[in-house]
């Protein structure tokens, strides 16, 4: 394993434990790209702040979490409860507003309350919130501790769901398009190593869990493999029916100020064919290494 | 003559290459590039992320 690519660009990556200060290090400048909510980035760019999507983080890796010992059974069951979600610019916001128009609630029928997710899991433990909907590991975090159960999978409510996506500064696609290339070749082609080998899944979430998130490598194999379809890391283009969706319902909920055009927050113009892209890499060397 | 203009063009070209370097380009930006093309240093970009998914 090596800390630069196979071009030679060294991709350095910065932990954030939350939204407005990755904002304010894109304003800034601090950072040439970042991992945002969806609603988020076209909210940004409807303020004017010069970032493009050029990618997907992965699809589908979120949960709506309930107690093991509600009772609720249902989406209909969560009308009066308060249920936790991770942003009101996160697209578990979005879903959860598509779920109430689809099962005929009104969109107050619901307490919606913003919780960083790392707090999601013991909120629901101390009994301070009814559920909640958040990106794995946290969805897991209830289920594998035995406090709480999947509700649903959004791959079987809003299937290819869209959670994260990589925002990039639109001066570095303008002036270094080449940096910014290999930046998504890099994550396409470790997402296409990621689906293809559930070998390759426990590998990364040994390396992950040490070296990046902090997290139990058990919890991260848990959330990788159960069932393998929880999370996604292919089919990460950003495609405009399904941004036009999240654009429109989160338009309606008032999330966004405006409308957002596809053209004006998104180009995905570095996107590749995946069968161009491999990674030529079997197993990852031993966990304990620092990449 | 003919060297007044030369040497008054050439002041003229630099100073439009300072200038553009000053707003546009930034001077560490020019200092890294010019690293990288010379081999002494990796290109860099840093990429922020949330530990959520």
């Amino acid at each position: 394993m090596t800390d630069h690519s196979d071009e030679g660009t060294l991709f350095r990556s910065r932990k954030f434990t939350d939204w407005p200060t990755v904002k304010e290090a894109l304003i800034s400048k601090d950072i040439g790209g970042v991992f945002i909510l969806a609603p988020m980035a076209m909210q940004l760019v409807a303020d004017g702040i010069p970032i493009k999507v050029v990618y997907l983080g992965h699809r589908d890796g979120t949960a709506i979490i309930v107690g093991k010992d509600s009772g609720i059974n249902d989406f209909k069951g969560l009308a009066g409860k308060t249920i936790a979600i991770p942003s009101r610019y996160a697209n578990q916001n979005i879903l959860m507003h598509k779920s109430m128009k689809e099962w005929g609630m009104p969109y107050d029928s619901i307490d919606l309350r913003e919780l960083p997710p790392p707090e999601h899991p013991t909120a629901l433990q101390a009994g301070t919130i009814d559920g909640y909907i958040v990106g794995e590991p946290f969805a897991a975090k209830a289920e594998v501790d035995g406090f709480g159960k999947v509700l649903y999978h959004t791959k079987d409510i809003w299937p290819e769901f869209i959670s994260c996506v990589l925002v990039v500064q639109e001066d570095l696609i303008e002036g270094r398009r080449e940096l910014i290339q290999e930046l998504v070749d890099g994550i396409a082609k470790s997402g296409k190593w990621l689906d293809e080998d559930i070998e390759h899944r426990m590998d990364a979430a040994e390396v992950s869990a040490k070296n990046y998130y902090f997290q139990d490598p058990e919890l991260l194999k848990y959330v990788l493999s159960k069932p393998v379809d929880r999370v996604k890391y292919t089919n990460l283009a950003p495609l405009k029916p399904d941004f036009d969706e999240i654009m429109e319902l989160a338009h309606e909920i008032g999330v966004l100020s405006r409308r957002v055009g596809f053209d004006e927050y998104a180009d995905p113009s570095f996107v590749r064919d995946l069968e161009e892209l491999d990674w030529n890499m079997d197993r990852l060397p031993s966990a304990e290494s620092k990449p | 003559m003919k060297r007044k203009v030369m040497i008054g063009a050439l002041v003229w070209a630099l100073l439009l290459t300072v200038a553009h370097i000053q707003l546009n380009v930034g001077w560490k930006a020019l200092s890294d590039e010019a690293q990288v093309r010379l081999g002494q240093k990796r290109r860099e970009l840093t990429v922020g992320f949330l530990p959520v998914t």
